[in-house]
């Protein structure tokens, strides 16, 4: 028995012990393998998974390698059971290869003949899949790539892709790092995407994403669309575009509901793309207009449903999605993963703290009384009424006001899922709101004014949950939220995780209503930070109002 | 001269041989027969037969139906001309274990032998009756020829269309008598044909030796370091289950056993499959470990408390030893063909489990170091026990014996381990509690409401903290999730808020976080606000708009409220429904007694029932040498009280005029000393009135203040309590 840093559990979880001295190594070690689930103050979760094995079967790591990690690394007797299943898994992998071939387009070969006649009597995958060309050949459509690598996959015999990816039309890209560096993990990030050939990079709010995507397009040199999810996350990606790459003003083109652009870079949004005309979605043929070499898709987590159906059939396209939280409560992330392409980078959030890229952040949980009258009703409110009421709480308007004093001077978000409530936050704290009917020119005017620090408070709907850099943001108040979305909570910590010039720790607040279903919502809410190390300090509204005093 | 029957055999050969041949057929001393006469019947009966050619090899076999297929008085020479060489070594084991017997014209074969093996040993048909002319077979019709292919190897019959009209080759066959008529459709092939045919051996391949046992060389370290992890993990997978079904109790179906659903709940619970599942039922119930009380629950029984009070070593001991004796067979469990047999059940027992696995764990011991593949030890073992008769699941038993000897830490990657090896030669099994890895005492706590338990926990704390949390996650470490149903159910268990607090941050090695804390405070402060009554069935809260709620509440409609004062509902249904809706809705009520006071559920369930074990009715269990020693110690006496049985009972008339008398302790020094020497004693012996009567006696064991022996004047083993012998004295 060893002393080391690693439990192996006979459920396929991986338990790092971050306090012992070789955690970081063993941290690196499996990596490639096992996929991060949790990574609060002490041990890190990790899980052995099917995807994940197969993943690191693809870059090159073999089964006999994951077993030494697993056994170098463990504090006790790693159970039988699981050495087995991963030699056993790992092997499952490259028995049956998609190629290209000269003759038959696109092919399913295998070294393995059983496993193909059990996968050609696969329901799902017989009507892909098209002549025989002898045992261990067989004509795969070529538009199915996408669904039958899906399919293999749920089959568990996942499908080794020689098929490579088209080069686009080729375009120059490259990074212009003149007053600014790469950060290392965005390297790391950019370059595990490219030799993975399409993927996933799962970074935490503030950290650079879009910096990410650009190296992956200096990488590419290819016309490159790009996926977001609003205009004013657009107009952003645009201005970082301009400023980090050698890339020019007519080079990039917006197709949004304002403006319908195609350049050699062009950056759309997902609500454009979902727009229905006369039944079909008249816009989704961008895919096809231009010979891309790279498609980006910004905060994947949100890819809605026409476009991840989409997505299937253009496999041959080189793919790349950015996200901070990839949970779904619709538990869709293994659709993003099979059509996207594998996660190709992680990193725990705390990681990216430690090094100085994006700023601490404190939660607190404010807890506030409903008062009398309110509670009796909700008491007997409608179930489906019940989160408004307690939500909105007047009580919630003054810990606002209160918390709005003490942070008098600093640049203050106030989010919001009500529109009522926000109207009137807005009125109480005589302060401009932004929500979902606020044209674009007036949001973009008023999130400039906040950059520039003539207004540092802003009441904002959901509309600011994604894509909104705000660098100088460090107080964040929550009233609402979409329920128990784990997410949402994440992206609103993310606004003000921007380093600051001046090093300072960031502050989210979230408003709960003590003893209604708001605290059991803001428990789920808070799950996601919590795992990714984030405590929360619980306080009493009234504690607020004495400190004042 | 007069054949020599296999009694004289028996009555020739000495005690040692005797003790050979009873550890090798412990059948025959169970009971222990009256003398050597009825040992020979005993012996010489088919079952005893066939149980003692069940316990040989494939190699014993053929040569046992050699020897079957030969005419009596059988010469060593014959036997060897039909086989190997090798027989010869095999010729004296076939011997000592009474399947033939030397008498002073050759072998002879015990009376009912031949009719266990079968009429026709090895495919064999009958002694020709006439003479053959063996020669005239090597220029056979090609007719003739292709007929005989069909039956040289056996069975030696065939049909033929009609007798009297035969086809060309059948008709030559006739003639030459190498084919024998059997009746009007049937002809059947001579034995010598046979054999001249098969090239004088009887055998297509002779197994002489034992298959090489194929499988992965594992290291000693690596295979005790799994085997080590597969004994926590057995321990622990008994100790959840109970837990979980003290908590839950799981049904008993009314034919007996676990029903297929409580199978699957109890096995989602431990993670593992519904096969492995079973397995642990039946090594707790093997165990006593379960009970099955009045009201058909499954239910821990005391001995479970007791079992976990004993070390890891101990524990495991118990249950591997009673998994190596039972005759039930959990792999049945589940299987397509027999969907019916449940866990638990009484269905499962097979007569051969135990010996399969007995055989099992001997050849993984003699093979040491190696994990066999499966076709190879399937191979091996079937050499070793070939499939004859009721062995029809034998592959399947061979399979689930490694399977299961793997769970339990037997084996370790497959390979027999150094606690298997000291498990099965009987030693101590202290080794295993000192490699199971250190309990440890303490969790750490975060502040995603999780707490990992980095090692195995000291007991009290486990079970303290499997009531405060859902397990998330088992293993040599355990992950713990705190939420507000598990901290509800702790206070449901009667612990107050405080208490799981100070709990908690006792055992934590790290800072008990803020949000666990207020958690933990939260539900505590609104747990045990509703209370609700039995007796009347009341709802009651200090708090009316939490009344206003609960009557507002359309999903609690269905317990027809009605507001009594502004802080008091009733209802019509009983308390349990009412408390199940409500929790159901969300609230947090707890029970209340009639004066008033806040009842908690009790902190485990036992069944108060006593364990009643499945009786094991597989192998007769090899006896020990001492008890071998008795049995032919009371044979012996038997044989010579039959002889002399009337002569014996003149002595003891004789001697009823001068009985012998001796002090308590001469008496019990003279019945030591004349046990061992095996003599025949006359004692003195009070009945329950109190007159002395005279007997004449061979004793043969003292135990618990009796001695046992056997009366000369019955014939019988009697039992003869010490205080009551008056005295002793020799014959």
């Amino acid at each position: 028995m060893t002393d080391g840093p690693l439990i192996v559990q006979s459920d396929k979880t991986l338990l790092l012990d971050i306090d012992h001295p070789l955690s970081t190594e063993c941290r690196r070690s499996i990596a490639p393998f096992a996929e991060l689930e949790r990574s609060p103050e002490h041990i890190h979760t990790y899980r052995l998974t099917n995807l994940g094995l197969w993943n690191a079967r693809a870059a090159g790591h073999d089964a006999e390698q994951v077993i030494d990690v697993l056994i170098k690394y463990s504090r006790y007797a790693v159970p039988h059971s699981i050495l087995v299943d991963v030699a056993e898994t790992m092997s499952r992998y490259g028995r049956l290869r998609l190629e290209a071939d000269p003759v038959h387009g696109l092919i399913l070969v295998t070294t393995d003949t059983a496993v193909l006649e059990e996968v050609i009597r696969a329901k799902k995958i017989a009507p892909l899949l098209g002549p025989r060309i002898d045992d261990e050949t067989i004509v795969v459509f070529a538009n199915q790539r996408g669904a039958i690598k899906q399919s293999l996959l749920r089959l568990g015999w996942p499908a080794e892709d020689f098929a490579g990816y088209v080069d686009g039309e080729a375009h120059e890209i490259s990074l212009v790092q003149n007053d600014w560096k790469i950060r290392p993990y965005q390297e790391l990030a950019a370059e595990g995407f490219w030799h993975g050939g399409s993927g996933v990079v799962v970074l935490p709010c503030g950290a650079g994403k879009t910096i990410v995507g650009a190296a992956a397009m200096a990488h590419a040199k290819a016309t490159t669309l790009i996926l977001v999810t609003n205009t004013v996350a657009a107009r952003q990606w645009r201005e970082e575009l301009l400023k980090r790459t050698t890339l020019t003003e007519d080079e990039i083109g917006e197709y949004s509901g304002a403006k319908k652009e195609i350049r050699p870079v062009t950056i759309a949004t997902y609500q454009v793309m979902t727009k229905k005309k006369n039944g079909v979605y008249a816009h989704l043929d961008l895919f096809d207009t231009h010979d891309w070499g790279l498609i980006i898709y910004d905060e994947v987590h949100l890819l809605p449903a026409p476009i991840f159906r989409f997505t299937a059939d253009i496999q041959s396209r080189r793919r790349l999605g950015l996200t901070a939280t990839l949970v779904r409560e619709d538990g869709m992330e293994g659709e993003v993963f099979s059509l996207i392409g594998p996660k190709r980078y992680d990193v725990p959030w705390k990681e990216i703290e430690s090094q100085g890229y994006i700023a601490p952040a404190e939660c607190i949980e404010v807890r506030v009384n409903l008062t009398e009258e309110e509670r009796l009703l909700y008491a007997t409110a409608e179930p489906e009424e019940r989160y408004r009421y307690c939500a909105t709480t007047r009580t919630k308007r003054n810990v606002v006001e209160t918390l709005v004093k003490k942070h008098a001077g600093e640049q203050i978000l106030v989010i919001g899922q009500y529109i009522t409530q926000l109207d009137e936050l807005s009125e109480v704290l005589g302060v401009p709101v932004i929500k979902g009917d606020t044209p674009v020119k007036e949001r973009e005017r008023l999130f400039n004014m906040f950059r520039t620090g003539e207004l540092t408070t802003l009441v904002v709907s959901k509309v600011a949950n994604f894509s909104i850099d705000l660098p100088d943001a460090t107080i964040a108040i929550q009233v609402s939220g979409a329920f128990g979305s784990r997410q949402e909570e994440a992206q609103r910590l993310g606004r003000i995780l921007r380093p600051k010039s001046d090093g300072r720790s960031a502050t989210f607040y979230s408003l709960v209503s003590r003893d209604t279903i708001d605290q059991d919502f803001a428990q789920n809410r808070q799950r996601f930070l919590a795992e990714q190390g984030y405590s929360y300090t619980i306080i009493d509204a009234d504690d607020i109002s004495k400190e004042k005093i | 001269m007069e054949k020599r029957s296999f009694t004289d055999h028996l009555r020739s050969v000495d005690d040692a041989a005797l003790l050979a041949l009873f550890s090798m057929r412990p059948d025959l001393v169970t009971p222990i027969p009256p003398d050597i006469a009825s040992l020979a019947v005993r012996a010489t009966s088919a079952p005893s037969l066939a149980r003692a050619i069940d316990s040989l090899n494939k190699w014993q076999f053929q040569v046992i139906e050699a020897c079957a297929a030969l005419d009596e008085p059988i010469r060593e020479k014959d036997i060897v001309a039909l086989t190997d060489k090798a027989a010869l070594n095999v010729i004296p084991f076939l011997i000592s274990i009474g399947l033939i017997y030397p008498s002073e014209d050759g072998l002879r074969l015990p009376y009912q032998l031949r009719e266990v093996i079968g009429n026709e040993p090895a495919g064999l048909g009958p002694t020709s009756m006439a003479k053959l002319k063996l020669s005239a077979l090597d220029e056979m019709p090609a007719d003739a020829k292709k007929i005989l292919s069909h039956l040289v190897w056996g069975p030696p019959r065939g049909s033929v269309g009609d007798i009297k009209n035969p086809g060309p080759g059948v008709a030559w066959l006739l003639k030459e008598k190498f084919l024998v008529p059997l009746d009007q459709r049937t002809v059947i092939l001579p034995k010598e044909v046979a054999i001249h045919l098969r090239g004088g051996k009887i055998h297509k391949e002779q197994f002489i030796t034992a298959p090489q046992l194929q499988g992965t060389k594992r290291d000693a370290k690596n295979r005790d370091l799994a085997a080590i992890a597969n004994i926590s993990t057995v321990l622990r997978w008994v100790e959840e289950l109970l837990n979980f079904w003290a908590e839950e109790p799981a049904d008993s179906l009314r034919a007996g056993g676990l029903g297929v659903r409580d199978l699957k709940v109890a096995s989602q619970h431990l993670g593992v499959d519904e096969s492995c599942t079973a397995f642990i039922a039946e090594l707790a119930y093997l165990s006593s470990l379960i009970a099955i009380n009045a009201d058909d629950q499954i239910l821990p029984s005391n001995k479970f408390d007791i079992w976990l009070m004993q070390t890891p070593g101990a524990r495991w001991q118990q249950i591997a030893s009673q998994w190596l004796i039972t005759s039930r067979v959990s792999g049945l469990v589940g299987r397509v063909e027999s969907k019916n047999i449940a866990a638990l059940g009484p269905e499962l027992d097979r007569v051969n489990a135990t010996r399969v696995r007995t055989l099992t764990l001997e050849l993984l011991k003699e093979n040491a170091s190696i994990a066999p593949s499966k076709e190879s030890f399937r191979e091996l073992f079937s050499w070793r026990a070939p499939v004859r008769r009721n062995s029809s699941l034998q592959e399947e038993l061979v399979e689930w014996s490694l399977r299961e000897a793997e769970w339990l830490g037997i084996t370790g990657q497959g390979a027999l381990s150094k606690y298997g090896k000291a498990f099965i030669d009987g030693e101590d099994l202290e080794i295993i509690d000192a490699d199971l890895p250190k309990t440890v005492d303490h969790i750490l706590i975060q502040g995603d409401n999780t707490a990992i338990a980095p090692g195995p926990l000291e007991h009290e704390i486990s079970g303290a903290l499997a009531i405060m949390a859902d397990i998330e996650s088992r293993g040599g470490a355990t992950v713990y999730r705190f939420s507000e149903s598990t901290i509800r159910r702790t206070l449901d268990h009667g612990k107050t808020g405080e208490e799981i607090s100070s709990f908690l941050k006792k055992v934590s090695k790290t800072p008990m976080p803020q949000p666990l804390e207020y958690l933990i405070a939260d539900v505590a402060k609104k747990h045990g606000k509703l209370r609700v009554g039995n007796t009347s069935s009341f709802i009651r809260c200090e708090d009316s708009a939490l009344i206003a709620q609960i009557i507002a509440d359309k999903k609690l409609d269905v317990l027809s409220l009605r507001r009594i004062a502004p802080e008091v509902l009733i209802c019509d249904h009983d308390a349990t429904d009412a408390m199940r809706l409500l929790r159901e809705a969300g609230y947090l009520p707890a029970g209340e007694s009639a004066n008033g006071i806040m009842l908690t559920g009790p902190r485990t369930n036992r069944a108060v029932t006593k364990p009643r074990p499945p009786r094991v009715i597989g192998e007769i269990e090899t006896p020990t040498k001492e008890s071998l020693g008795a049995a032919i110690r009371a044979l012996r006496t038997g044989e010579k009280s039959s002889h002399r049985q009337t002569h014996l009972r003149s002595i003891a008339n004789n001697a009823l005029g001068s009985l012998p008398r001796t002090s308590a302790n001469e008496t019990l020094d003279l019945l030591t000393q004349y046990i061992e020497k095996g003599q025949s004693l006359s004692i003195g012996y009070a009945d329950n009135n109190g007159s002395v009567s005279h007997r004449i006696i061979d004793p043969l064991k003292v135990s618990a203040g009796s001695l046992i022996a056997r009366d000369h004047a019955t014939g019988e083993l009697q039992t003869f309590r010490i205080p009551r012998i008056t005295g002793v004295a020799p014959l």
